[in-house]
């Protein structure tokens, strides 16, 4: 298999290469520039980029976790489908828009979570009201990796999280700490930082929120 | 708009009715499946998956650990992509590019027909009826798919046929 990822910090890539590392994978990992056509069908750019050995190539960043996932025998339940379709539906996008804000347009962090902090809430919600260690229970999950990719740009110093959220907080340093998390981490960021990231984004179309906030009761 | 789309999956997979949904975020775009015993489930796709396994009709969902990931890949398109509000221009650019993907194959999961065929053909539904002819012709691929998904027993349901016209009317669409 071979996965390609973003040479400039695309914030989609991390979650891919935490969650190979976590499944055992066997990938080549390549590196591509951001305005790289990979997939041979899509107009825009996308990474990352899973070519399997039939021709399939994935794009998206969440079904190639779940491909990880599945390959070990695992399987989504309703729970797990509904955290990535709410990952890939409201989050991303409005992590996307926050990081334009900070890192395009240097806003402080604190001033720019806006529909974020809606989100935040949620997910501190749903680890306090489960009273588990990681989003879907005891054990750590897909969901978890994904969820952790998505806002590890935004919030990879946990103090800026806002101080209510005290039980995100804490599943956020629980999985900054994880090996496949931290060596993902090091291996896309150490040479590019914040200034990679900011030349993807600048070079993204700005993202639309369609919808304020959905969630489960 | 998605709660009428989920009454006609559960007809067309044969489900007694009887769910009660309700919907939320702007527009109530973002349907939730009440429950009496557990939490509610929210999300088109999560919802969706969740009726499949109800009628225990898994294999729409795919069978290996590439196929599922293939239909949860063009699931997170179709609430992503399909369903985001969008120029003519953004719409076009979409069509081009299922055009190319579909252009060696019956279904989105090449020979298998899934559930991502279902969701996709729900959610262009209104931008295929509103092409013309030329247009149709240009998509040619989208169109047969799309042809092929209408005419599987049981899917169209409520929805109004799109006419194709089989033989080409223009020589040079492309």
């Amino acid at each position: 298999m071979r996965l390609t990822v973003s040479a400039a910090g695309s914030p989609h890539c991390l979650k891919v290469l935490a969650a190979a590392e976590w499944c055992r994978a066997t990938v080549e990992v390549h590196r591509a520039a951001p305005e790289e056509r990979v997939v041979p069908f899509l107009t825009q750019p996308r990474l990352p980029v899973l070519q399997l050995e039939s021709g399939t190539v994935l794009f998206s960043a969440n079904a190639i976790c779940q491909y990880f996932f599945t390959s070990l025998g695992g399987d989504l339940n309703d729970s797990s489908s509904q955290w990535l379709e709410w990952e890939a539906r409201e989050l991303q996008p409005a992590v996307l828009l926050a990081l334009y804000s900070h890192v395009v347009q240097g806003k402080k962090l604190q001033d720019v979570l806006g529909t974020t902090r809606k989100m935040l809430a949620y997910m501190d919600h749903a680890l306090s009201r489960g009273g588990t260690e990681y989003m879907t229970g005891d054990m750590e999950s897909v969901v978890d990796i994904v969820l952790w990719g998505s806002l590890y740009h935004l919030l990879n110093d946990a103090s800026f999280l806002p101080e209510e959220f005290g039980s995100l907080k804490r599943w956020l340093l629980k999985m900054n700490q994880l090996e496949h998390c931290r060596s993902a981490a090091e291996s896309l960021l150490k040479s590019q930082g914040v200034a990679g990231l900011k030349a993807y984004l600048q070079k993204q179309p700005m993202p639309i929120v369609t919808s304020e906030m959905a969630t489960s009761n | 708009m998605a709660v009428p789309e989920l009454c006609a999956l559960e007809k067309s997979l044969g489900l007694r009715q009887g769910h009660k949904y309700s919907s939320q975020g702007d527009n109530g775009t973002v349907p939730v499946l009440q429950s009496n015993n557990g939490p509610s489930l929210v999300g088109l796709t999560t919802i969706a998956a969740h009726l499949v396994k109800q009628a225990k009709k898994e294999q729409l969902l795919g069978s290996s650990a590439e196929e599922k990931a293939i239909v949860h890949q063009w699931l997170e398109y179709r609430v992503t992509q399909v369903d985001r509000p969008s120029s003519k221009e953004e719409i076009r650019t979409m069509l081009k590019d299922l055009n190319l993907y579909l252009e060696d194959k019956v279904y989105f999961v090449g020979m298998r027909f899934t559930l991502a065929d279902i969701l996709m053909y729900y959610g262009l539904h209104s931008i295929m009826a509103d092409l013309s002819i030329q247009e149709k012709e240009k998509y040619e691929n989208v169109s047969r798919w799309f042809c092929h998904i209408q005419n599987y027993p049981g899917i169209r349901q409520h929805l109004p046929n799109v006419v194709f016209i089989k033989n080409r009317l223009y020589t040079n669409v492309h």
